[in-house]
């Protein structure tokens, strides 16, 4: 695993450095030093293989299932990236070194520094698609830390964020294209991918994958329209824009360019998009720069210039074009990562990077200079030094290209760049080198030590070297040039000062000239420059972020008001919708069921369901009004039931009705009499449109399913009934046999519910809520608290109701009837007691404690359940006989009754509980003062005979 | 005497219990619980809070002493297969570590009842019972035990008028939710005569689905979407999640979340797999819907809480894009998207809960100025987890989604996985912010001290956030097994 142990040794660096920072910065710096140079000559001990034209490839497991391994190889294009990476990375811990001040924690720099070479080797050397995203993120976070490094420069956090925000986004657009590409290549293995480029260009995800890839590559390589980030991005420590925002990171959208170029250049998209970006962004970088006056600014600006050019080669598509982007990437490696270190020099000694309060620091701080002077010179262009080189292969090889049909829009454009570039180079050199000598600068600019221009000196060296003896670089950019192309034959270039007279030298030598005498009339030029309009591309940066948070908050304004009549309608509309689609694609042929002819109690019965429901809409502020209309409602639903030959349901129906309406009726006492609405006219009728809508679905989805057949267990119970529970009623057969286990559980619950009721209430009766309470009551009353007509007609009717119950109870087994709602009807009866002659005198006559009653209940049917245990038999289980009563006649006696004489006593019990407590909060309430009114109690209800009352209540 | 009947009684003999194990020594220890609650009182929430916590790690002990072969029983309602018990380590966990990080937190605001713990754990068993449901009715029923004690509990501070509206919204959407779920299920049983998802899938897959049954799929579905908060059904969950107190939230936004999730996968992948393309179109729906509103809505908001509530919807679209690849190796993404998710929520919630200046809660994202100099464990943390949520390699975060991503792109769904991708972006520049307050803004006061429950959760979850890309295989080996016990 050697090949891995490149990339992780400087991971371990990371962590060490700042455990050494307490040894002294000496230590940390070696520490960080020994991890890249042990790296280093790991990457070298793979040189002869390489440079043999091996591919070494290296893989360990690691999650198989996701194809993810840790796979990674070393070709001609890895060796040479990581080599760039090492090689400049120690040059750049050497000079950190003596860059950082001393209050500046060393530890964390080395740490964020080797984390991000880590990062960077993985994606040079990683052969899995996956591998090398999670590579290429870690190399935005660590930019991200090292960008923010000074943490008290506010343009140095907006900067962190701005590159983290644009370089992680694009990163994310790379994963997609990574995945898309994935697929349509078949596997993830980077270096099966790059030899499938005709599969891949012939699939339907190439163009999709192209151009997400493509954006990942341009935001990291700070291609026009992302190239804002980058100058933002200098507010990092300088060694840090040499390192990362020149000679490394920036280039890997380059390198992502290179290494999948077999895979998806060559075709004419690719062409159209990379070339014209690639050239636009070289023009534009090289103008910018030449009025920045930041020299990390300028540098940046030039940089996003070249980083433009590589881009453009790349995209020509040709094998000629490869090879001149990456002689220009090593290059602009050696030249520029030289600047920048110089600028830190410069912002080291003097005091200022701005270049108008810099000059003449030739006689000041001569070896920093020169060494200055002659990168520049390069970045220039000027002949005998490396940037002339591959610059005249750059002017050569656009003037082969034609775009769009037009011949000459290449090469003017790139002699433009060229021009320019010649022009902020030499303002760099002659305004901030050369020139007279200022009175006083910031600091007194002197030479730094050896640390710091040691390094500066070794890159300048290299391109003097390649400069004057070119073919000194054939050996590496042919071998990368092949790795690139995934070939072994070259096209025909040569590496020569000379070339003869050519096209290009005519176009060199017009930049040259141009671009000189533009320096020389910068003073004209920078006035005309500065009476142009500046897209700042920050401003609009900030703009369009402040652009989405408006609109992100507009929306999340308008739609989370909190408002849960919205929600609920949103809930409803979205439901409505989806529906809407299924019923569109479903077939919807109509059901097959016979209709039931249809008679005229039905038609009415349904045309006063419809007319309720609507008067309901429009009077609901009245509540009492709602309350007696949904009344009308429920009673024809049961209504319906008889229609459908259910009376058992019906019967059932009607009790609830009227038990629930009461209870109703006696909780509304305690509420406002009217619920004032609360919206808009306008969200009302839209709530009332879609409910109209979703009205109609469920009414249209109950008529489908009811015209048709629908298997159910319906026959199962029909059939069962009589032979298996002993009675005709389904209904109560269901509830005290056939699912006896369940209404058992359900008269707990309801007992339960009873007590919950009880309980809740209770609190009502105290404190603050039974003084809200008493204000809240009706001032208005009828002068007649108990009508004697409805007293006498109540009591009378209090017996035959209890016959009337028992008669039902007793029957429920084979009619319509049963211990349910025998238990609704006696409770009714004793509900009217209450109502007609009070609370107190029906509380003082009450014989049965309603808990008792329930407790009774819910005991009486699960005796009834053990019952069957002394038989053998499971729980619950029913049987019957018939037995002979005289003047009744023959009566069936079901074990099944006495669980039913549970269900009623719990019912009965559940009721007047329930029943109990609304009226002792009333009654409660009424008796608290009252402010002044019309009405008076008729009787002085402090003598009225107590009631079981607990003692707390007095409390209030 | 019994007389001789004409057709034999049905008798029914006692289910094997053992499968349950888990929820019933659950359920007979709330009742306990309860006991020891009423008659002590107020005085013994911590005991009871103990208690629940020493319950829940019985359970969880207990799901992992369970026979590794699938069981079914109460006639085929309640599962429990690999699928399950992977779902019931998530849930259990999540509930244990959210009553851990709510005592203090409860302490301090004078509302530590004794009820919150008990009902922390009757929703737990609610939420076991989702995810072993093997019918209609079971999943009903888990799913009504959970969301009623979630109601109380979204209401639990009672005199906060925040608290009590979140309570009710939550309810009367709740309700309305459960009400189309319920609609729905009666409709797919009306439309294919059984509630188990065995026979679902046997009848739909022989007769092919009917008008009917697809509605009735789609109102379950609009159902299910409520409960994981997937758009449009995810308007309650920035307003609870802001309104109830900060414990509660944290455990809103990891248990019932892998419940909910659970149940979703196993009604589509059980009840339907027959029908993938009916479904897999709302799924893509919700997915997408949720990924963009997670992502956009994120913009903009300054409560930390109603941050995580659309990260969560956010979160749960890129769940769902796994789901609608319909495929093992989507579920398996799930169940990975959702385990990562859950670690990562209550280590952002423990950060949440620590911070408190002289007794005042702090929720806002302007209120983490400069925490990195006071607290650089909790930055750490907070940010480790807010990258990863964005999905930044080589956070955990990130393979969560990759492996949705993957699982899309391989069912066909590669622009439903490039669009999630790329509606993820915004969002993730908002995440940043939240790094750039603590890291870079200006502090202010220190923090009160950290008790130590948040302290150690914030760690577990840092560790596993940064580790998991080094040992990832377990993970992926239990979901994987999980994901083939469903098909």
């Amino acid at each position: 695993m050697s090949i891995a142990l490149i990339v992780f040794l400087p991971l371990l660096g990371a962590l060490l450095a700042p455990l050494a920072i307490r040894y002294g910065r000496n230590a940390c710096a070696a520490t960080a030093g020994a991890a890249s140079l042990a790296a280093f000559a790991l990457l070298m001990s793979h040189l002869p293989g390489v440079y043999a034209g091996e591919v070494v490839r290296q893989e360990a497991a690691w999650i198989p299932q996701l194809g993810l391994s840790f796979a990674f190889f070393v070709d001609g294009l890895g060796f040479f990236f990581a080599t760039l990476i090492l090689g400049i990375g120690l040059l750049i811990i050497v000079y950190a070194r003596y860059y950082l001040a001393r209050q500046d924690p060393m530890g964390r720099f080395y740490a964020y520094l080797l984390l991000f070479q880590s990062a960077m080797l993985g994606i040079a050397l990683s052969d899995n698609a996956l591998i090398f995203l999670v590579f290429w993120e870690m190399t935005s976070l660590s930019s991200f830390l090292l960008i923010g490094y000074w943490r008290h420069l506010p343009e140095g956090r907006q900067g962190a964020r701005m590159a983290l925000a644009v370089t992680g986004g694009g990163g994310l657009a790379l994963i997609a294209g990574m995945l898309l590409l994935g697929e349509a290549a078949g596997t993830y293995a980077i270096s099966e991918i790059i030899q499938r480029g005709e599969i891949i260009q012939a699939s339907p995800l190439y163009v999709p994958a192209l151009l997400l890839i493509l954006v990942g590559a341009f935001t990291k390589s700070a291609q026009f329209p992302f190239h804002f980030w980058l100058p933002h991005a200098m507010a990092a420590p300088t060694p840090v824009s040499a390192y990362l925002h020149s000679a490394t990171m920036v280039k890997a959208g380059v390198f992502l360019l290179a290494r999948f170029w077999p895979a998806l250049a060559g075709t004419d998209i690719w062409f159209l998009i990379v070339t014209p970006v690639g050239l636009v962004t070289m023009v534009i970088g090289a103008f910018i720069a030449i009025f920045k006056h930041d020299l990390k600014a300028l540098l940046a600006y030039s940089t996003v210039s070249n980083l433009g050019m590589m881009t453009m080669l790349l995209g020509f598509g040709t094998p000629l074009g490869v090879v001149i982007a990456m002689f220009q990437v090593l290059n602009h490696a050696t030249f520029k990562a030289a600047l920048f270190m110089s600028a830190g020099i410069v912002d080291h000694e003097a005091g200022t990077r701005d270049i108008r309060k810099l000059g003449g620091l030739i006689r000041l701080m001569p070896i920093a200079s020169v060494l200055a002077l002659i990168a520049a010179a390069s970045m220039a262009g000027l002949p005998l030094l490396n940037g002339f080189l591959s610059k005249e292969m750059m002017l050569e090889a656009a003037v082969h290209t034609e775009i769009a049909g037009i011949p000459y829009l290449v090469p003017t454009l790139a002699t433009l760049g060229a021009l320019f570039s010649v022009a902020y180079s030499l303002r760099l050199a002659w305004f901030g080198y050369l020139g007279p000598t200022r009175e006083s600068y910031p600091h007194h600019p002197h030479d730094p030590p050896a640390g710091m221009w040691g390094p500066v000196a070794l890159l300048v060296g290299l391109v003097v070297a390649i400069g004057l003896v070119p073919p000194i670089a054939g050996p590496v950019l042919a071998r990368t040039s092949m790795a690139v192309l995934q070939t072994d034959t070259l096209p025909y270039y040569s590496l020569a000062i000379w070339h003869g007279v050519t096209p290009a030298l005519f176009m060199s030598i017009t930049a040259i000239v141009v671009g000189a005498t533009m320096v020389a009339l910068y003073r004209s030029l920078s006035t005309a420059h500065a009476a142009l309009p500046h897209p700042e591309a920050k401003a609009m940066f900030d703009r369009t972020i402040a652009a989405i948070v408006a609109l992100a908050r507009g929306v999340t304004g308008r739609t989370q008001t909190g408002s849960l009549q919205l929600y609920a309608g949103i809930i409803v509309a979205a439901i409505v919708a989806v529906g809407l689609v299924a019923f569109l694609q479903g077939g919807h042929a109509p059901g097959a069921r016979e209709m039931l002819p249809v008679n005229t109690p039905a038609i009415v019965a349904w045309a006063v369901l419809i007319a309720v429901s609507g008067v309901v809409v429009f009077a609901h502020v009245s509540r009492l009004i709602t309350l007696v209309l949904t009344s009308v409602v429920g009673l024809i639903v049961s209504v319906a039931f008889l229609q459908f030959s259910a009376p058992d349901l019906a019967l059932t129906q009607i009790s609830v009705e009227v038990v629930t309406t009461i209870l109703l009726l006696l909780a509304l006492n305690l509420l406002p009499r009217r619920s004032e609405p609360e919206r808009s006219a306008a969200a009302r009728w839209g709530s009332g449109a879609i409910a109209v809508v979703a009205g109609l679905g469920v009414a249209y989805l109950a008529y489908a399913v009811m015209t048709r057949d629908v298997s159910s267990i319906s026959e199962y119970h029909v059939a069962l009934s009589k032979p298996g529970g002993g009675g005709t009623n389904i209904v109560n057969v269901i509830l005290v046999d056939f699912r006896g286990f369940d209404t058992f559980g359900e008269i707990i619950v309801l007992g339960i519910a009873a007590l919950a009721i009880f309980a809740m209430l209770d609190s009502a009766l105290r404190g603050a809520s039974a003084r809200r309470l008493a204000e809240m009551l009706p001032s208005r009353r009828s002068g007649d608290a108990h009508p004697m007509p409805l007293v006498v007609a109540t009591r009378v009717i209090l017996p035959l109701a209890i016959t009337v119950g028992v008669f039902i109870f007793l029957r429920g087994h084979n009619q319509p009837g049963g211990g349910f709602i025998a238990g609704l009807v006696v409770a009714i009866a004793l509900i009217m007691q209450y109502i007609a002659s009070g609370y107190d005198w029906a509380a003082a006559r009450a014989r049965y404690n309603p808990h008792a009653m329930i407790g009774a209940g819910v005991l009486i049917a699960g005796a009834t359940g053990l019952g069957s245990f002394f038989f053998g038999a499971p729980f619950l289980t029913s049987s019957y006989d018939y037995f002979h009563i005289p003047l009744v006649g023959e009566v069936e006696l079901a074990t099944a009754i006495a669980f039913d004489l549970g269900v009623f006593l719990t019912v009965v019990g559940v009721v007047l509980l329930a029943l109990f407590q609304i009226s002792r909060v009333e009654h409660k309430a009424d008796r608290t003062p009252v402010p002044a009114g019309p009405y008076e109690p008729p009787y002085d209800r402090q003598a009225a005979p107590r009631v079981v009352e607990p003692a707390r209540d007095k409390e209030a | 005497m019994l007389p001789e009947s004409a057709v034999p009684l049905p008798v029914f003999p006692v289910p094997a219990l053992g499968p349950a194990l888990p929820e019933i020594v659950l359920a007979a220890g709330a009742l306990v619980l309860v006991l020891v609650g009423a008659i002590r009182g107020e005085r013994s929430t911590a005991l009871v809070s103990a208690g629940a916590i020493g319950l829940m790690l019985v359970a969880l002990a207990l799901v992992f002493l369970a026979p590794a072969e699938t069981q079914t029983t109460f006639f085929g309602a309640f599962v429990s297969d690999a699928f399950a018990r992977f779902f019931k380590v998530l849930v259990l966990i999540g509930s244990i570590v959210a009553l851990m990080m709510s005592h203090d937190h409860f302490r301090r605001l004078g509302i530590d009842r004794f009820e919150y713990p008990i009902l922390i754990v009757l929703a737990t068993i609610g939420m076991m019972v989702m995810v072993s449901a093997g019918d209609l009715i079971a999943l009903y029923m888990g799913l009504e035990l959970q969301s009623l004690a979630a109601y109380v509990i979204a209401s639990i501070h009672r005199d906060d008028a925040r608290s009590t509206e979140a309570g009710l919204k939550y309810f009367v959407l709740g309700a309305l939710s459960s009400g189309l779920l319920l609609y729905g299920a009666s409709l797919v049983y009306g439309f294919t005569g059984t509630v188990s998802f065995e026979g679902i899938q046997l009848a739909l897959g022989t007769g092919g689905a009917s008008t009917g049954a697809i509605f009735g799929l789609v109102f379950v579905a609009a159902g299910v979407a409520f409960k994981i908060s997937a758009v449009p059904f995810h308007m309650w969950t920035p307003d609870v999640y802001e309104g109830a107190p900060t414990p509660v939230t944290a455990f809103f936004a990891s248990a019932p979340k892998m419940a909910a999730m659970a149940l979703a996968v196993r009604l589509f992948m059980d009840a339907f797999p027959t029908i993938v393309d009916e479904w897999r179109q709302i799924v893509i729906f919700i997915s997408l819907a949720s990924v963009i509103l997670g992502s956009f809505a994120a913009i903009g908001q300054t409560n930390l809480k109603r941050l995580m509530a659309y990260s969560s919807i956010g979160n749960v679209g890129f769940a769902l894009v796994g789901l609608a690849a319909g495929t093992e190796a989507g579920v398996q993404g799930v169940l990975i998207y959702m385990a990562i998710y859950l670690v990562l929520t209550l280590g952002g919630f423990a950060c949440i809960l620590g911070m408190r200046r002289g007794g005042v809660v702090l929720e806002d994202i302007s209120d983490l100025a400069g925490v990195y100099k006071n607290h650089p464990g909790l930055a750490f943390c907070l940010a480790a987890v807010v990258l990863s949520l964005a999905g930044i390699p080589p956070l955990a975060g990130f393979f969560a989604k990759l492996y949705v991503f993957l699982a899309a792109v391989e069912a066909g769904l590669a622009i439903l996985a490039v669009i999630a991708v790329v509606a993820s972006v915004p969002g993730a520049y908002y995440y940043l912010r939240i790094v750039k307050v603590m890291y870079f803004d200006e502090p202010v006061a220190p923090y009160d001290p950290m008790p130590a429950p948040l302290g150690g959760v914030m760690v577990v979850s840092s560790v596993f956030n940064l580790i998991f890309w080094l040992v990832p295989a377990p993970l992926f080996a239990a979901a994987l097994i999980a994901a083939q016990s469903l098909s």
